[in-house]
């Protein structure tokens, strides 16, 4: 009996880890993996996510009413951000680092300002569930399947629907996409929302689990990068593999040293990982396969 | 003596002065902006009205100005590595924040007599070029480039943070000198000068000042010689056209260590500086937000050219500080708007484009 | 022999660039490479100067095994390339441009000396001072030919040096060409421009799907009967 329970411990907190690397890297995986665009604003897509979700929970809606709320403003943001921002930038990958920093700072002082430093939060729903001894949080049990059915969702819109297809290849061959008549413009804006959009879900889903200050998007940030960078830029063959091995490393670390040597774990992991794969991992394994 | 003594003594003062003259020369150049007898009256104009300034207002404010030369370094560094080498780092607060424990360490285990200090402000800033050296060469002989050098600086910058953030139990130390975690170290000595009738201990006034204000001359001197050198040239071919200058004989990955080493050591003065200034040094200082704010001045002021760089910093700097007093989430969103606007309509830099304005209006090189 | 490269062998992923290629050039040769696209002309190329290294065989320059060098020793024993697409500063100016090329085997007044001299020979003295990129295409390429020859290097590597320029342009760079070999200066061009090849070549190597194909004086090629067909191509050239 000792033992399942050690293993089903184990197993929650990789699969905790698990499903906070996939959702919260799946917004920057689509903006970063599939149009190259490093938004260090992406924790700010998180935190809009976040708190429009508890505004909108403390006004009446249902939880899951309410974080497609929180998704769905952050993306019409996300797409205005796209418009005006990110469009002059994107022969300048530099600047648009240095943009999006500028714009996260604008973000979250401006929270901080215009809402105050906390704001009162919703407490987690599913209370308990006992399994094999140890009581674990249903609600986090819900959130791994909300990472898998996330994948799931993504791999049918990106493959199985026809704007997926051609938002597909319009990044990959926008000067093609055009001569077939396809509206770049559109399709970056709609990426991009569609990034910024998930970054908020990310917010609303893990809303009930956190506090709400203007800051929250930084507990993101790292993490997210991090996965996006070792995975590549494929979200399913590089991201949710990448995910895997870092919660991992992660949920390792954690439970040998604490929070800060997990979070020190990941950070180093992204500097060995441009130094030997630079394409990440599905960047390695394509190289592989051409082989 | 025979013909051939003379023709040595002859020879050597002419070799030595042209050697002098070529530095000199080097002052001016492609890659500084600025040249001819009314730009370096205009710069003279400048030191000495700083220079006498304290004479005529307090105490407190002369502090504060100091408090603004200490961070020049560290922007004209990034200056060097990003605006002529073209990488953009993040890391220049990691060498900022081992460049400023170090010193914390060294005076706190040795403390401050025979002058020591000066020397651990020293070793401070040679500890912090050798981790830049070891970082760069990791990353351009791994042949680390564009957008993963700032991943990888701003992962290292995170890395250090992260792990003095958590060294708050009493074992983390180095002899005398407790980490402290989150609340940082402390206590360390200022910078003492070891003077005939007692030493002269620099808090923050008016000797603090003038050897700041001394400091930054040199440096910026000195920056202006190197980029004009051959050595500058380079750098800028790099940033140019990095396959190019390969193609051209230049092992471009030794000159980006170099770019970025130099980056780290001036990185690591303003750190050491800061630390003696305020007698204190906080993991925050390698953080997301402390991060961005050497790339805010670099931005506004004008990367390409190391004077904008410098004026542009002292600017955005004595604006934060201003703001700050209405609130630094004030000051930040500033900040953060300012990076935004630079990069939209005057990438760059502001100060930069001001200069150029004022030489064309002024009719010839200013 | 300046340059000799013994069984070369390079493949991408699935497709072999270069098959057990052995080439030599003599000192002082002007020689050109040509082939249908494809053939790995450009990937020959960038064998020789350390872009790739080969799966197999080696590259000798002057004598010594470079085949493990990376790409700036290799210059600096006395390479010069000049690529296809203008590889020069487009924000600096001419002068700079050549200031930069020149400045780590020359100094001081040799160094001015010989940016007059270039600037001279490749007709921009009055340019020195405009940003390169505001230079026509063709000042562009010879711009680079200064870059790449002011050092006298033993060897010329060019990549198409004409693509691009008008038929006046294209004769003006065949006679500048003619004056560095004149002045010992090995030089060996990717080229598809025949008229050109025909102006300044004394020998030619045709490459096909990364094997020498055939090689021999312009006469020999022009009047070789698989080179045509080759470029005409059958069906499965590509």
């Amino acid at each position: 009996m000792d033992v399942v329970s050690t293993v089903f411990s184990f197993a929650y907190q990789f699969g905790d880890a698990f499903a906070f690397l996939v959702i919260s890297a799946a917004g920057l995986a689509v903006i970063f993996g599939m149009m190259g665009v490093i938004n260090l604003a992406h924790g700010e897509f998180i935190m809009c996510g976040a708190y429009v979700t508890v505004a909108a929970s403390r006004i009446g809606a249902p939880l899951p009413l309410a974080i497609l709320c929180g998704a769905l403003v952050a993306g019409l943001v996300g797409m205005a951000v796209e418009r005006l921002v990110i469009r002059r930038l994107y022969h300048r990958p530099l600047d648009t680092i240095v943009a999006t920093w500028g714009m996260s700072l604008i973000a979250t002082q401006g929270t901080l300002i215009v809402l105050g430093s906390t704001m009162q939060g919703i407490g987690t729903p599913l209370g308990s569930v006992a399994i094999a001894g140890g009581a674990y949080s249903a609600y986090r049990l819900v959130l791994m399947a909300a990472a898998i059915a996330l994948l799931v969702g993504l791999w049918l819109l990106f493959y199985r629907t026809r704007w997926g297809v051609l938002a597909r290849a319009t990044i990959q061959a926008p000067h093609m996409a055009r001569a077939l008549g396809v509206e770049t413009g559109r399709v970056y804006g709609m990426t991009f929302g569609l990034g910024a959009a998930l970054a908020g879900l990310a917010g609303g889903l893990y809303a009930p689990t956190m506090t709400m200050v203007p800051t929250m998007g930084a507990t993101f940030i790292v993490e997210s990068f991090v996965t996006v960078v070792v995975g590549g830029a494929d979200i399913f063959l590089g991201a949710a593999p990448a995910a895997a091995i870092l919660a991992v490393i992660r949920a390792g670390l954690t439970a040998w040293q604490g929070q800060l040597f997990g979070q020190i774990g990941l950070l180093l992991a992204v500097i060995v990982v441009i130094r030997l794969m630079p394409g990440g991992l599905s960047g390695w394994l394509a190289a592989r396969a051409r082989r | 003596m025979s013909a051939q003594d003379a023709d040595l003594i002859d020879a050597a003062p002419v070799a030595r002065s042209s050697l002098l003259r070529i530095w000199l020369g080097r002052l001016e150049g492609p890659q500084t902006f600025g040249r001819g007898p009314a730009f370096w009256a205009v710069a003279a104009l400048v030191v000495v009205g700083a220079a006498v300034w304290p004479l005529f207002t307090d105490g407190y404010t002369v502090g504060n100005a100091a408090y603004f030369m200490v961070w020049t370094f560290m922007a004209m560094g990034l200056g060097v590595v990003w605006g002529y080498c073209g990488a953009l780092s993040f890391g220049q607060t990691a060498f900022f924040g081992v460049a400023g424990y170090s010193y914390g360490v060294l005076t706190i285990n040795i403390g401050d007599a025979y002058g020591f200090t000066l020397v651990a402000l020293a070793l401070s800033v040679v500890i912090a070029a050798l981790v830049a050296a070891v970082i760069g060469y990791f990353m351009f002989f791994g042949r680390i480039k564009g957008v993963f050098v700032g991943i990888v600086t701003l992962s290292v910058t995170l890395v250090f943070e992260t792990f003095m953030a958590q060294t708050a139990a009493p074992q983390w130390r180095i002899g005398d000198a407790r980490l402290n975690g989150f609340n940082g170290m402390s206590g360390m000595p200022p910078l003492t000068v070891p003077w005939f009738g007692g030493d002269v201990v620099l808090y923050p006034d008016p000797p603090l000042f003038w050897v700041l204000l001394g400091l930054n001359v040199l440096v910026w001197l000195g920056l202006r010689m190197a980029l004009n050198a051959p050595f500058g040239n380079v750098l800028v071919a790099i940033r140019e056209n990095p396959e190019r200058a390969e193609m051209l004989g230049y092992d471009v990955r030794v000159y980006q260590v170099i770019a970025f080493t130099l980056g780290g050591a001036l990185a690591g003065l303003s750190g050491a500086l800061y630390t003696a200034w305020g007698q204190y040094i906080t993991p925050s200082s390698m953080g997301l937000t402390a991060a961005a704010l050497p790339i805010v001045w670099v931005a506004v002021g004008g990367r390409s050219d190391i004077t904008a760089t410098l004026l542009g910093t002292l600017l955005v700097l004595a604006g934060f500080q201003t703001l700050t007093i209405y609130g630094s989430q004030y000051a930040l969103v500033v900040m953060g708007a300012l990076l935004l606007l630079v990069v939209l309509a005057a990438p760059q830099g502001v100060v930069l484009g001001a200069m150029r304005l004022l030489a064309r209006l002024g009719g010839r090189g200013r | 022999m300046i340059l000799e490269t013994r069984g070369l062998t390079k493949s991408f992923g699935g497709i072999q660039v270069a098959r057990s290629i052995d080439f030599a050039l003599k000192q002082g040769e002007m020689h050109c490479l040509i082939g249908p696209n494809g053939a790995g002309k450009s990937s020959f190329f960038r064998l020789i100067l350390g872009e790739h290294l080969p799966d197999a065989g080696s590259i000798l320059f002057d004598g010594e095994d470079i085949t493990r060098l990376k790409s700036f020793a290799r210059i600096r024993r006395g390479i010069s390339v000049k690529f296809q697409v203008p590889g020069i500063f487009k924000a600096l100016s001419v002068r700079h441009n050549l200031e930069i090329a020149f400045q780590h085997h020359l100094r001081g007044h040799d160094l001015d000396a010989t940016i007059s001299r270039v600037l001279d020979f490749v007709e921009l003295a009055d340019e020195a001072a405009t940003p390169a990129g505001a230079l026509s295409h063709g000042q562009q390429q010879w711009l680079e030919i200064g870059m790449a020859v002011g050092v006298e290097p033993k060897l010329l590597l060019l990549d198409e040096p004409t693509a691009g320029m008008s038929p006046d342009e294209t004769h003006r760079t065949g006679e500048m060409l003619r004056a560095l070999n004149a002045r010992g200066i090995t030089i060996l061009a990717v080229e598809h421009d025949m008229a050109f090849v025909q102006q300044v070549a004394e020998r030619v190597t045709v490459l096909h799907f990364g094997s020498l194909f055939a090689q021999g004086t312009v006469e020999e090629i022009v009047n070789h009967p698989g080179v045509a067909e080759i470029y005409l191509g059958t069906a499965d050239a590509d």
